[in-house]
Protein backbone atom coordinates (compact mmCIF):
# COMPACT_ATOMS: atom_id res chain seq x y z
CA UNK A 1 0.00 0.00 0.00
CA UNK A 2 1.22 3.48 -0.63
CA UNK A 3 2.36 5.22 2.42
CA UNK A 4 1.28 8.36 1.38
CA UNK A 5 -2.25 8.02 0.81
CA UNK A 6 -4.09 7.41 3.96
CA UNK A 7 -6.99 5.14 4.58
CA UNK A 8 -9.85 7.89 4.89
CA UNK A 9 -8.53 8.70 1.26
CA UNK A 10 -8.84 5.32 -0.57
CA UNK A 11 -12.36 4.62 0.84
CA UNK A 12 -13.31 7.93 -0.42
CA UNK A 13 -11.76 7.55 -4.48
CA UNK A 14 -11.91 3.43 -4.31
CA UNK A 15 -15.17 2.66 -3.63
CA UNK A 16 -18.36 4.75 -3.46
CA UNK A 17 -18.43 6.83 0.16
CA UNK A 18 -21.92 4.78 1.36
CA UNK A 19 -20.16 1.49 1.53
CA UNK A 20 -18.12 1.27 4.56
CA UNK A 21 -21.01 3.35 6.42
CA UNK A 22 -23.00 0.22 6.29
CA UNK A 23 -22.49 -2.48 8.84
CA UNK A 24 -21.38 -6.35 7.25
CA UNK A 25 -24.65 -7.68 8.90
CA UNK A 26 -26.80 -5.29 8.08
CA UNK A 27 -25.86 -4.98 4.08
CA UNK A 28 -25.83 -8.78 4.02
CA UNK A 29 -29.68 -8.44 5.45
CA UNK A 30 -30.13 -6.03 2.42
CA UNK A 31 -28.69 -8.59 -0.19
CA UNK A 32 -30.76 -11.29 1.57
CA UNK A 33 -33.97 -9.12 1.71
CA UNK A 34 -32.93 -8.16 -2.57
CA UNK A 35 -32.87 -11.69 -2.73
CA UNK A 36 -36.07 -12.73 -0.96
CA UNK A 37 -38.42 -10.01 -2.88
CA UNK A 38 -36.47 -10.46 -6.56
CA UNK A 39 -37.67 -14.29 -6.05
CA UNK A 40 -40.84 -13.55 -5.06
CA UNK A 41 -41.51 -11.78 -7.90
CA UNK A 42 -40.92 -14.26 -10.45
CA UNK A 43 -40.62 -17.29 -8.18
CA UNK A 44 -38.45 -18.66 -10.83
CA UNK A 45 -36.34 -20.79 -8.50
CA UNK A 46 -39.13 -21.85 -5.89
CA UNK A 47 -41.36 -23.31 -8.41
CA UNK A 48 -38.20 -25.27 -10.33
CA UNK A 49 -36.70 -26.69 -7.12
CA UNK A 50 -40.53 -27.20 -5.51
CA UNK A 51 -41.77 -29.03 -8.71
CA UNK A 52 -38.84 -31.35 -9.09
CA UNK A 53 -38.61 -31.99 -5.62
CA UNK A 54 -41.90 -33.43 -5.69
CA UNK A 55 -40.96 -35.23 -9.31
CA UNK A 56 -38.39 -37.05 -7.68
CA UNK A 57 -40.50 -38.16 -4.46
CA UNK A 58 -43.19 -39.57 -7.02
CA UNK A 59 -40.91 -41.11 -9.35
CA UNK A 60 -39.24 -42.70 -5.91
CA UNK A 61 -42.65 -43.52 -4.61
CA UNK A 62 -43.87 -45.11 -8.38
CA UNK A 63 -41.02 -46.89 -7.81
CA UNK A 64 -40.56 -48.07 -4.59
CA UNK A 65 -44.10 -48.62 -3.54
CA UNK A 66 -45.15 -51.83 -3.40
CA UNK A 67 -42.16 -52.60 -1.03
CA UNK A 68 -43.92 -53.36 2.23
CA UNK A 69 -42.16 -52.09 5.76
CA UNK A 70 -41.34 -55.92 6.68
CA UNK A 71 -39.27 -57.34 4.20
CA UNK A 72 -36.38 -55.41 4.38
CA UNK A 73 -34.18 -55.05 6.96
CA UNK A 74 -32.04 -52.41 5.58
CA UNK A 75 -35.32 -50.16 4.33
CA UNK A 76 -34.58 -47.29 6.89
CA UNK A 77 -30.85 -46.86 5.20
CA UNK A 78 -32.65 -47.05 1.93
CA UNK A 79 -35.21 -44.42 2.61
CA UNK A 80 -32.34 -42.48 4.29
CA UNK A 81 -30.41 -42.65 0.83
CA UNK A 82 -33.24 -42.19 -1.25
CA UNK A 83 -34.14 -38.69 0.35
CA UNK A 84 -31.15 -37.19 0.45
CA UNK A 85 -30.53 -38.16 -3.11
CA UNK A 86 -33.77 -36.19 -3.99
CA UNK A 87 -33.10 -33.48 -1.82
CA UNK A 88 -29.42 -33.05 -3.74
CA UNK A 89 -30.57 -33.52 -6.95
CA UNK A 90 -33.42 -30.55 -6.02
CA UNK A 91 -30.63 -28.91 -4.69
CA UNK A 92 -28.72 -29.07 -7.22
CA UNK A 93 -31.39 -27.68 -9.65
CA UNK A 94 -31.69 -24.39 -7.89
CA UNK A 95 -29.02 -23.24 -5.44
CA UNK A 96 -26.92 -22.30 -8.24
CA UNK A 97 -29.62 -19.96 -9.03
CA UNK A 98 -28.61 -17.15 -6.96
CA UNK A 99 -25.31 -16.03 -8.72
CA UNK A 100 -26.61 -16.97 -12.41
CA UNK A 101 -29.27 -15.03 -11.68
CA UNK A 102 -26.86 -11.39 -11.17
CA UNK A 103 -24.84 -12.55 -14.44
CA UNK A 104 -27.98 -13.42 -16.45
CA UNK A 105 -30.13 -9.91 -15.69
CA UNK A 106 -26.34 -7.88 -15.95
CA UNK A 107 -26.70 -6.51 -12.20
CA UNK A 108 -23.58 -8.10 -11.18
CA UNK A 109 -22.04 -4.61 -11.67
CA UNK A 110 -24.34 -2.79 -10.06
CA UNK A 111 -24.49 -5.18 -6.74
CA UNK A 112 -20.20 -5.33 -6.66
CA UNK A 113 -20.76 -0.98 -6.41
CA UNK A 114 -23.28 -1.44 -4.03
CA UNK A 115 -22.01 -4.14 -1.30
CA UNK A 116 -18.97 -5.33 -0.01
CA UNK A 117 -18.32 -9.21 -1.06
CA UNK A 118 -18.65 -10.74 2.38
CA UNK A 119 -22.15 -9.11 2.70
CA UNK A 120 -23.11 -10.45 -0.66
CA UNK A 121 -21.80 -13.90 0.36
CA UNK A 122 -23.87 -14.01 3.64
CA UNK A 123 -26.78 -12.48 2.04
CA UNK A 124 -26.68 -15.31 -1.03
CA UNK A 125 -25.77 -17.15 1.54
CA UNK A 126 -28.84 -16.52 3.85
CA UNK A 127 -31.12 -17.15 0.93
CA UNK A 128 -29.86 -20.41 -0.57
CA UNK A 129 -30.63 -21.32 3.17
CA UNK A 130 -34.24 -20.50 2.99
CA UNK A 131 -34.66 -22.16 -0.07
CA UNK A 132 -33.07 -25.05 0.77
CA UNK A 133 -35.25 -25.26 4.16
CA UNK A 134 -37.80 -25.28 2.18
CA UNK A 135 -37.41 -27.76 -0.03
CA UNK A 136 -35.97 -29.56 2.44
CA UNK A 137 -39.48 -29.48 4.57
CA UNK A 138 -41.49 -30.21 1.23
CA UNK A 139 -39.15 -33.17 0.16
CA UNK A 140 -39.50 -34.80 3.80
CA UNK A 141 -43.00 -34.40 4.07
CA UNK A 142 -44.12 -36.20 0.87
CA UNK A 143 -41.62 -38.91 1.65
CA UNK A 144 -43.05 -39.39 4.53
CA UNK A 145 -46.81 -39.61 3.42
CA UNK A 146 -45.80 -41.16 0.17
CA UNK A 147 -43.30 -43.65 0.78
CA UNK A 148 -45.01 -44.89 4.19
CA UNK A 149 -41.89 -43.57 5.88
CA UNK A 150 -42.01 -44.83 9.74
CA UNK A 151 -39.74 -42.22 11.52
CA UNK A 152 -38.20 -43.22 15.06
CA UNK A 153 -36.74 -40.88 16.13
CA UNK A 154 -38.04 -37.33 14.32
CA UNK A 155 -36.34 -34.88 16.69
CA UNK A 156 -33.23 -36.28 15.70
CA UNK A 157 -34.23 -36.43 12.02
CA UNK A 158 -34.91 -32.89 11.66
CA UNK A 159 -31.36 -32.11 13.78
CA UNK A 160 -29.64 -33.90 10.68
CA UNK A 161 -31.90 -31.88 8.37
CA UNK A 162 -31.10 -28.84 9.45
CA UNK A 163 -27.42 -29.64 9.72
CA UNK A 164 -26.90 -30.86 6.43
CA UNK A 165 -28.92 -28.33 4.76
CA UNK A 166 -26.49 -25.80 6.62
CA UNK A 167 -23.40 -28.08 5.27
CA UNK A 168 -24.94 -27.88 1.61
CA UNK A 169 -25.62 -24.42 1.43
CA UNK A 170 -22.11 -23.75 2.66
CA UNK A 171 -20.53 -25.93 -0.16
CA UNK A 172 -22.53 -24.84 -3.06
CA UNK A 173 -23.01 -21.22 -2.86
CA UNK A 174 -19.20 -20.59 -3.25
CA UNK A 175 -19.41 -23.38 -6.12
CA UNK A 176 -22.97 -21.55 -7.46
CA UNK A 177 -20.21 -17.97 -7.34
CA UNK A 178 -17.74 -19.78 -9.27
CA UNK A 179 -19.86 -20.98 -12.40
CA UNK A 180 -21.64 -18.14 -12.71
CA UNK A 181 -19.48 -16.93 -15.78
CA UNK A 182 -19.04 -20.37 -16.82
CA UNK A 183 -20.36 -21.67 -20.38
CA UNK A 184 -22.59 -24.36 -19.21
CA UNK A 185 -24.00 -23.65 -15.75
CA UNK A 186 -26.34 -25.92 -15.51
CA UNK A 187 -24.31 -29.11 -15.37
CA UNK A 188 -21.12 -27.77 -14.24
CA UNK A 189 -22.74 -26.97 -11.22
CA UNK A 190 -23.75 -30.22 -10.47
CA UNK A 191 -20.13 -31.73 -11.11
CA UNK A 192 -18.34 -29.41 -9.46
CA UNK A 193 -20.29 -29.62 -5.94
CA UNK A 194 -20.98 -33.05 -6.14
CA UNK A 195 -17.48 -34.50 -4.92
CA UNK A 196 -17.34 -31.81 -2.20
CA UNK A 197 -20.53 -33.17 -0.88
CA UNK A 198 -19.34 -36.92 -0.55
CA UNK A 199 -18.36 -36.74 2.92
CA UNK A 200 -21.49 -34.53 3.88
CA UNK A 201 -23.67 -37.18 2.43
CA UNK A 202 -22.33 -40.13 3.75
CA UNK A 203 -22.98 -38.62 7.49
CA UNK A 204 -26.23 -37.34 6.98
CA UNK A 205 -27.63 -40.56 5.51
CA UNK A 206 -26.25 -42.81 7.95
CA UNK A 207 -27.35 -40.46 10.62
CA UNK A 208 -30.81 -40.51 9.20
CA UNK A 209 -31.10 -44.35 9.10
CA UNK A 210 -30.52 -43.96 12.77
CA UNK A 211 -33.16 -41.60 12.71
CA UNK A 212 -35.46 -43.31 10.97
CA UNK A 213 -34.54 -46.55 13.05
CA UNK A 214 -35.25 -45.22 15.90
CA UNK A 215 -32.29 -44.96 17.87
CA UNK A 216 -31.38 -42.70 19.95
CA UNK A 217 -29.24 -39.16 19.99
CA UNK A 218 -26.19 -40.73 21.31
CA UNK A 219 -26.27 -42.84 17.73
CA UNK A 220 -25.53 -40.45 15.17
CA UNK A 221 -23.39 -37.55 17.63
CA UNK A 222 -20.49 -38.59 15.49
CA UNK A 223 -22.76 -37.54 12.09
CA UNK A 224 -23.46 -34.34 13.55
CA UNK A 225 -20.50 -33.57 14.73
CA UNK A 226 -19.28 -34.49 11.13
CA UNK A 227 -21.78 -31.81 9.67
CA UNK A 228 -20.87 -29.11 12.16
CA UNK A 229 -17.07 -29.21 11.56
CA UNK A 230 -17.61 -29.77 7.76
CA UNK A 231 -20.23 -26.73 7.29
CA UNK A 232 -17.37 -24.35 9.99
CA UNK A 233 -14.32 -25.47 7.72
CA UNK A 234 -16.27 -24.99 4.37
CA UNK A 235 -18.35 -21.63 5.85
CA UNK A 236 -14.61 -20.00 6.60
CA UNK A 237 -12.81 -20.97 3.80
CA UNK A 238 -15.42 -19.97 1.71
CA UNK A 239 -15.37 -16.16 3.27
CA UNK A 240 -11.84 -16.48 2.70
CA UNK A 241 -11.99 -17.02 -1.25
CA UNK A 242 -14.73 -15.55 -1.73
CA UNK A 243 -12.97 -12.28 -2.54
CA UNK A 244 -11.07 -13.67 -4.99
CA UNK A 245 -14.56 -15.33 -7.11
CA UNK A 246 -16.40 -12.02 -6.73
CA UNK A 247 -13.70 -9.78 -8.07
CA UNK A 248 -14.54 -8.10 -11.44
CA UNK B 1 22.05 -22.83 -19.44
CA UNK B 2 23.89 -26.08 -21.33
CA UNK B 3 24.81 -26.99 -17.99
CA UNK B 4 22.10 -27.44 -16.58
CA UNK B 5 20.62 -28.82 -19.96
CA UNK B 6 23.43 -31.39 -19.66
CA UNK B 7 22.26 -32.56 -16.04
CA UNK B 8 18.37 -32.52 -17.00
CA UNK B 9 19.52 -35.26 -19.78
CA UNK B 10 21.54 -36.91 -16.96
CA UNK B 11 18.49 -37.10 -14.73
CA UNK B 12 16.19 -37.93 -17.19
CA UNK B 13 18.77 -40.91 -18.70
CA UNK B 14 19.01 -42.12 -14.87
CA UNK B 15 15.49 -42.16 -14.31
CA UNK B 16 14.85 -44.43 -17.21
CA UNK B 17 16.92 -46.54 -15.89
CA UNK B 18 15.97 -46.59 -12.33
CA UNK B 19 11.96 -47.09 -13.68
CA UNK B 20 13.60 -49.96 -15.59
CA UNK B 21 15.10 -51.57 -13.07
CA UNK B 22 12.21 -51.57 -10.50
CA UNK B 23 10.07 -53.44 -13.13
CA UNK B 24 13.24 -55.97 -13.31
CA UNK B 25 12.98 -56.23 -9.00
CA UNK B 26 9.71 -56.48 -9.34
CA UNK B 27 9.44 -59.32 -10.78
CA UNK B 28 12.68 -61.10 -9.65
CA UNK B 29 13.94 -59.25 -7.06
CA UNK B 30 10.44 -59.41 -4.91
CA UNK B 31 9.60 -63.01 -3.38
CA UNK B 32 6.77 -64.38 -4.58
CA UNK B 33 4.20 -63.52 -1.78
CA UNK B 34 2.43 -66.62 -0.24
CA UNK B 35 -1.05 -66.63 -0.67
CA UNK B 36 -1.26 -63.78 -2.78
CA UNK B 37 0.82 -65.46 -5.79
CA UNK B 38 2.47 -63.45 -8.68
CA UNK B 39 -0.59 -61.13 -7.81
CA UNK B 40 1.14 -59.60 -4.47
CA UNK B 41 3.83 -58.03 -6.95
CA UNK B 42 1.65 -55.18 -7.88
CA UNK B 43 2.58 -53.34 -4.47
CA UNK B 44 5.60 -52.15 -6.09
CA UNK B 45 3.60 -50.66 -8.69
CA UNK B 46 -0.08 -49.61 -7.26
CA UNK B 47 1.27 -48.68 -3.51
CA UNK B 48 3.70 -45.30 -4.82
CA UNK B 49 1.05 -44.78 -7.72
CA UNK B 50 -1.25 -44.19 -5.17
CA UNK B 51 0.53 -42.20 -2.78
CA UNK B 52 1.79 -40.01 -5.77
CA UNK B 53 -1.74 -38.75 -6.77
CA UNK B 54 -2.42 -37.72 -3.05
CA UNK B 55 1.36 -35.82 -3.50
CA UNK B 56 0.02 -34.12 -6.62
CA UNK B 57 -2.87 -33.10 -5.52
CA UNK B 58 -1.25 -31.03 -2.73
CA UNK B 59 1.89 -30.03 -5.21
CA UNK B 60 -1.51 -28.84 -7.24
CA UNK B 61 -3.16 -26.77 -4.19
CA UNK B 62 0.16 -25.01 -2.96
CA UNK B 63 0.79 -23.91 -6.45
CA UNK B 64 -3.49 -22.73 -6.67
CA UNK B 65 -2.41 -21.10 -2.93
CA UNK B 66 0.53 -19.13 -5.05
CA UNK B 67 -1.24 -17.93 -8.36
CA UNK B 68 -3.54 -16.35 -5.75
CA UNK B 69 -1.24 -14.82 -3.75
CA UNK B 70 0.88 -13.35 -6.56
CA UNK B 71 -1.28 -13.88 -10.02
CA UNK B 72 1.84 -15.50 -11.33
CA UNK B 73 1.31 -17.35 -15.06
CA UNK B 74 3.72 -20.00 -13.68
CA UNK B 75 1.79 -20.83 -10.77
CA UNK B 76 -1.62 -21.67 -12.90
CA UNK B 77 0.70 -23.63 -15.34
CA UNK B 78 1.68 -25.77 -12.02
CA UNK B 79 -1.25 -25.99 -10.55
CA UNK B 80 -2.81 -27.30 -13.85
CA UNK B 81 0.49 -29.63 -14.82
CA UNK B 82 0.78 -31.27 -11.33
CA UNK B 83 -3.24 -31.79 -11.30
CA UNK B 84 -2.66 -33.56 -14.99
CA UNK B 85 -0.02 -35.50 -13.68
CA UNK B 86 -1.94 -36.51 -10.47
CA UNK B 87 -4.72 -37.60 -12.93
CA UNK B 88 -2.67 -39.60 -14.98
CA UNK B 89 -1.28 -41.36 -11.63
CA UNK B 90 -5.03 -41.60 -10.17
CA UNK B 91 -6.37 -43.41 -12.89
CA UNK B 92 -3.07 -45.50 -12.74
CA UNK B 93 -3.59 -46.36 -8.74
CA UNK B 94 -7.77 -47.04 -9.54
CA UNK B 95 -7.28 -49.60 -12.53
CA UNK B 96 -4.51 -51.21 -10.63
CA UNK B 97 -5.90 -51.75 -7.49
CA UNK B 98 -9.31 -52.68 -9.22
CA UNK B 99 -7.47 -56.07 -11.08
CA UNK B 100 -5.79 -56.32 -8.24
CA UNK B 101 -8.97 -56.42 -6.11
CA UNK B 102 -10.95 -58.71 -8.56
CA UNK B 103 -7.86 -61.40 -8.52
CA UNK B 104 -7.53 -61.39 -4.68
CA UNK B 105 -10.76 -60.28 -3.44
CA UNK B 106 -12.97 -61.17 -5.38
CA UNK B 107 -14.79 -58.23 -6.84
CA UNK B 108 -13.49 -55.38 -8.37
CA UNK B 109 -15.22 -52.40 -6.26
CA UNK B 110 -15.57 -53.04 -2.49
CA UNK B 111 -16.38 -49.27 -1.43
CA UNK B 112 -13.84 -50.03 0.70
CA UNK B 113 -12.40 -46.45 2.82
CA UNK B 114 -9.25 -46.18 -0.03
CA UNK B 115 -11.58 -46.96 -2.64
CA UNK B 116 -14.06 -44.14 -1.92
CA UNK B 117 -11.42 -41.80 -1.32
CA UNK B 118 -9.54 -42.27 -4.52
CA UNK B 119 -12.71 -42.22 -6.47
CA UNK B 120 -14.00 -38.63 -5.18
CA UNK B 121 -10.18 -37.46 -5.80
CA UNK B 122 -10.71 -38.32 -9.44
CA UNK B 123 -14.22 -37.02 -9.89
CA UNK B 124 -12.57 -33.47 -8.06
CA UNK B 125 -9.63 -33.62 -10.35
CA UNK B 126 -12.33 -34.11 -13.42
CA UNK B 127 -14.26 -31.51 -11.94
CA UNK B 128 -11.21 -28.94 -11.85
CA UNK B 129 -10.62 -29.83 -15.53
CA UNK B 130 -14.01 -29.58 -16.76
CA UNK B 131 -14.14 -26.18 -15.14
CA UNK B 132 -11.43 -24.94 -17.03
CA UNK B 133 -12.59 -25.87 -19.89
CA UNK B 134 -16.00 -23.89 -19.70
CA UNK B 135 -14.42 -20.68 -18.74
CA UNK B 136 -13.59 -18.64 -21.86
CA UNK B 137 -11.81 -15.42 -20.32
CA UNK B 138 -8.24 -16.46 -19.36
CA UNK B 139 -7.86 -14.26 -16.08
CA UNK B 140 -10.69 -15.83 -14.99
CA UNK B 141 -10.49 -19.28 -16.17
CA UNK B 142 -7.17 -19.65 -13.73
CA UNK B 143 -8.64 -18.06 -10.80
CA UNK B 144 -11.70 -19.76 -10.33
CA UNK B 145 -9.88 -22.99 -10.80
CA UNK B 146 -7.30 -22.03 -8.42
CA UNK B 147 -10.64 -21.52 -5.89
CA UNK B 148 -11.95 -24.51 -6.65
CA UNK B 149 -8.63 -26.41 -6.29
CA UNK B 150 -8.40 -25.32 -2.43
CA UNK B 151 -12.21 -25.59 -1.75
CA UNK B 152 -12.14 -29.27 -2.83
CA UNK B 153 -8.38 -29.62 -0.47
CA UNK B 154 -10.44 -28.21 1.96
CA UNK B 155 -12.84 -31.28 1.93
CA UNK B 156 -10.41 -33.83 2.09
CA UNK B 157 -9.80 -34.34 5.31
CA UNK B 158 -13.40 -34.72 6.26
CA UNK B 159 -13.73 -37.45 3.52
CA UNK B 160 -10.29 -39.02 5.26
CA UNK B 161 -12.65 -39.38 8.22
CA UNK B 162 -15.83 -40.26 6.81
CA UNK B 163 -14.80 -42.96 4.32
CA UNK B 164 -13.91 -45.99 6.78
CA UNK B 165 -17.23 -45.48 8.32
CA UNK B 166 -19.12 -45.98 4.95
CA UNK B 167 -18.51 -49.76 4.26
CA UNK B 168 -18.13 -51.77 7.43
CA UNK B 169 -15.46 -53.80 5.76
CA UNK B 170 -11.98 -52.60 4.75
CA UNK B 171 -10.39 -55.08 2.57
CA UNK B 172 -7.56 -53.08 2.16
CA UNK B 173 -4.05 -53.64 3.67
CA UNK B 174 -3.20 -51.55 6.41
CA UNK B 175 -5.95 -54.13 8.49
CA UNK B 176 -6.23 -57.08 7.04
CA UNK B 177 -3.11 -57.27 4.78
CA UNK B 178 -0.09 -57.19 6.98
CA UNK B 179 0.10 -60.16 9.47
CA UNK B 180 0.62 -58.39 13.03
CA UNK B 181 -1.22 -55.25 12.09
CA UNK B 182 -5.07 -55.52 13.64
CA UNK B 183 -8.46 -54.75 13.02
CA UNK B 184 -11.09 -54.63 15.92
CA UNK B 185 -11.78 -58.41 15.26
CA UNK B 186 -15.22 -59.15 17.36
CA UNK B 187 -15.75 -61.49 20.18
CA UNK B 188 -17.98 -63.98 19.77
CA UNK B 189 -19.87 -66.13 23.24
CA UNK B 190 -21.23 -69.37 23.19
CA UNK B 191 -23.74 -67.95 25.77
CA UNK B 192 -23.97 -64.20 24.35
CA UNK B 193 -24.18 -63.23 20.70
CA UNK B 194 -23.17 -65.94 18.55
CA UNK B 195 -23.45 -64.52 15.57
CA UNK B 196 -21.32 -61.32 14.24
CA UNK B 197 -19.95 -59.78 11.25
CA UNK B 198 -16.26 -59.68 9.73
CA UNK B 199 -15.83 -57.28 6.47
CA UNK B 200 -18.68 -58.45 4.90
CA UNK B 201 -18.58 -62.33 5.99
CA UNK B 202 -21.18 -63.83 8.42
CA UNK B 203 -19.36 -66.10 10.98
CA UNK B 204 -21.52 -68.24 13.78
CA UNK B 205 -19.69 -69.26 16.44
CA UNK B 206 -20.76 -73.27 16.74
CA UNK B 207 -18.26 -74.00 19.71
CA UNK B 208 -14.96 -73.91 21.59
CA UNK B 209 -13.68 -76.95 22.44
CA UNK B 210 -9.72 -77.73 24.41
CA UNK B 211 -7.67 -80.41 23.19
CA UNK B 212 -4.10 -80.16 25.60
CA UNK B 213 -2.47 -77.16 24.86
CA UNK B 214 -5.32 -76.26 22.12
CA UNK B 215 -8.31 -74.10 22.14
CA UNK B 216 -10.15 -75.29 19.16
CA UNK B 217 -12.96 -72.71 17.75
CA UNK B 218 -15.31 -73.65 15.57
CA UNK B 219 -16.99 -71.37 13.26
CA UNK B 220 -19.84 -71.20 10.34
CA UNK B 221 -18.36 -69.05 8.11
CA UNK B 222 -20.57 -67.65 5.47
CA UNK B 223 -19.62 -65.72 2.19
CA UNK B 224 -21.36 -62.95 1.03
CA UNK B 225 -24.32 -63.44 -0.74
CA UNK B 226 -24.16 -66.77 0.59
CA UNK B 227 -21.94 -67.77 -2.12
CA UNK B 228 -20.15 -70.45 0.02
CA UNK B 229 -20.50 -71.79 4.05
CA UNK B 230 -18.11 -73.76 5.34
CA UNK B 231 -17.19 -74.58 8.45
CA UNK B 232 -13.73 -73.43 9.81
CA UNK B 233 -11.59 -74.44 13.23
CA UNK B 234 -9.12 -72.18 13.80
CA UNK B 235 -6.93 -72.69 17.04
CA UNK B 236 -5.29 -70.55 19.29
CA UNK B 237 -2.26 -71.83 21.96
CA UNK B 238 -3.31 -71.29 24.99
CA UNK B 239 0.57 -71.09 26.93
CA UNK B 240 1.75 -68.54 24.21
CA UNK B 241 -1.19 -66.71 23.62
CA UNK B 242 -1.12 -66.80 19.86
CA UNK B 243 -2.75 -67.84 16.68
CA UNK B 244 -1.82 -71.73 16.47
CA UNK B 245 -4.30 -72.41 12.86
CA UNK B 246 -5.61 -69.94 10.40
CA UNK B 247 -7.40 -71.77 8.25
CA UNK B 248 -8.67 -69.53 4.77
CA UNK B 249 -11.74 -68.40 3.77
CA UNK B 250 -13.95 -70.24 1.03
CA UNK B 251 -12.85 -68.05 -2.21
CA UNK B 252 -10.85 -65.70 -0.74
CA UNK B 253 -7.32 -65.34 0.48
CA UNK B 254 -8.04 -64.41 3.88
CA UNK B 255 -7.11 -66.64 7.17
CA UNK B 256 -9.80 -66.77 10.27
CA UNK B 257 -7.76 -66.11 13.35
CA UNK B 258 -8.65 -66.46 16.86
CA UNK B 259 -6.87 -63.52 18.62
CA UNK B 260 -8.11 -64.70 22.22
CA UNK B 261 -10.01 -67.03 23.99
CA UNK B 262 -11.60 -66.95 27.34
CA UNK B 263 -12.72 -70.13 27.63
CA UNK B 264 -14.76 -69.88 31.29
CA UNK B 265 -17.18 -67.60 29.72
CA UNK B 266 -17.05 -69.67 26.57
CA UNK B 267 -15.65 -66.32 24.69
CA UNK B 268 -13.40 -65.92 21.40
CA UNK B 269 -11.97 -62.92 19.70
CA UNK B 270 -12.10 -63.58 16.13
CA UNK B 271 -10.29 -61.74 13.21
CA UNK B 272 -9.26 -61.77 9.73
CA UNK B 273 -5.53 -61.55 8.69
CA UNK B 274 -3.54 -61.78 5.47
CA UNK B 275 -2.00 -64.87 4.82
CA UNK B 276 1.86 -65.42 5.48
CA UNK B 277 4.34 -63.13 6.46
CA UNK B 278 4.01 -59.46 6.21
CA UNK B 279 4.74 -58.02 2.82
CA UNK B 280 7.10 -55.40 4.02
CA UNK B 281 8.87 -57.52 6.43
CA UNK B 282 10.71 -58.64 3.67
CA UNK B 283 14.09 -56.31 3.40
CA UNK B 284 14.37 -57.43 -0.17
CA UNK B 285 10.58 -56.27 -1.13
CA UNK B 286 10.54 -53.30 1.42
CA UNK B 287 13.43 -51.73 -0.25
CA UNK B 288 12.00 -52.34 -3.91
CA UNK B 289 9.36 -50.77 -2.88
CA UNK B 290 11.10 -47.76 -1.33
CA UNK B 291 12.96 -47.36 -4.32
CA UNK B 292 9.87 -47.50 -6.19
CA UNK B 293 8.20 -44.61 -4.12
CA UNK B 294 11.32 -42.69 -5.52
CA UNK B 295 11.12 -43.45 -9.16
CA UNK B 296 7.79 -42.44 -9.34
CA UNK B 297 8.23 -39.69 -6.95
CA UNK B 298 10.93 -38.66 -9.83
CA UNK B 299 9.02 -39.66 -12.94
CA UNK B 300 5.74 -37.48 -11.76
CA UNK B 301 8.21 -34.43 -11.25
CA UNK B 302 9.66 -34.90 -14.47
CA UNK B 303 5.88 -34.72 -15.92
CA UNK B 304 4.72 -31.89 -14.45
CA UNK B 305 7.65 -29.95 -14.92
CA UNK B 306 7.86 -31.04 -18.49
CA UNK B 307 4.07 -30.12 -18.82
CA UNK B 308 4.08 -26.72 -17.06
CA UNK B 309 6.87 -26.09 -19.23
CA UNK B 310 4.60 -26.91 -22.41
CA UNK B 311 1.71 -24.55 -20.75
CA UNK B 312 4.31 -21.69 -20.29
CA UNK B 313 5.18 -22.17 -23.79
CA UNK B 314 2.02 -22.03 -25.37
CA UNK B 315 1.00 -19.13 -23.06
CA UNK B 316 3.69 -16.95 -24.70
CA UNK B 317 2.99 -18.18 -27.82
CA UNK B 318 -0.66 -17.05 -27.61
CA UNK B 319 0.64 -13.73 -26.42
CA UNK B 320 3.17 -12.85 -29.30
CA UNK B 321 0.22 -13.82 -31.75
CA UNK B 322 -1.98 -11.41 -30.01
CA UNK B 323 1.22 -8.77 -30.33
CA UNK B 324 2.33 -9.09 -33.85
CA UNK B 325 -0.66 -10.79 -35.12
CA UNK B 326 1.66 -13.41 -36.70
CA UNK B 327 0.03 -17.37 -37.22
CA UNK B 328 0.89 -19.33 -34.21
Amino acid sequence: MDPHVSSQSISETSAPATLPAAPLLTAAWAVFRKDLRSELRTRYALNAILLFAVSTVVAISLGMGPLTVSRNADLPLIQAALLWVAILFAAFTGLSRAFVQEEEARTAAALRLSARPTAIFLGKLLFNLALLLILVGLTTVLFIVMLRVQVGNPGLLAALLLAGSMGLVAATTLVAAIIARASVKGALFAVLSFPLLVPLLTAAIQGSANALVGRGWESSIGSLQVLAGYTIALFTASLFLFNMVWES
Amino acid sequence: MSDRLRLNQAAKILLGVWMAGIIVAMFLVVPQYVGLGDAGRIIILHVPTAWITTVAFAVSAVYSIRYLWKRRIADDAGAVAAAEAGFLFCVLATTSGMWFANIVWGTPWNWDPRETTILILLLIYAAYFALRSALDDVERRRRLSAVYNLFAAVTMPFLLFVAPRMAESTLHPNCAFIQGSHCDGIWLEMNGTRVGQLGDVVLALQGIEQHGDLAVVQVEVRMPGLRDVALLTPSFELSSGKPADRPEFPGQQFLLAVEEVDLTNGRALLNMEAPGTGLLSNSRTFWTFMASNIGFLGLFIWLYRLRADVLLLQERLARREVTYGLPA
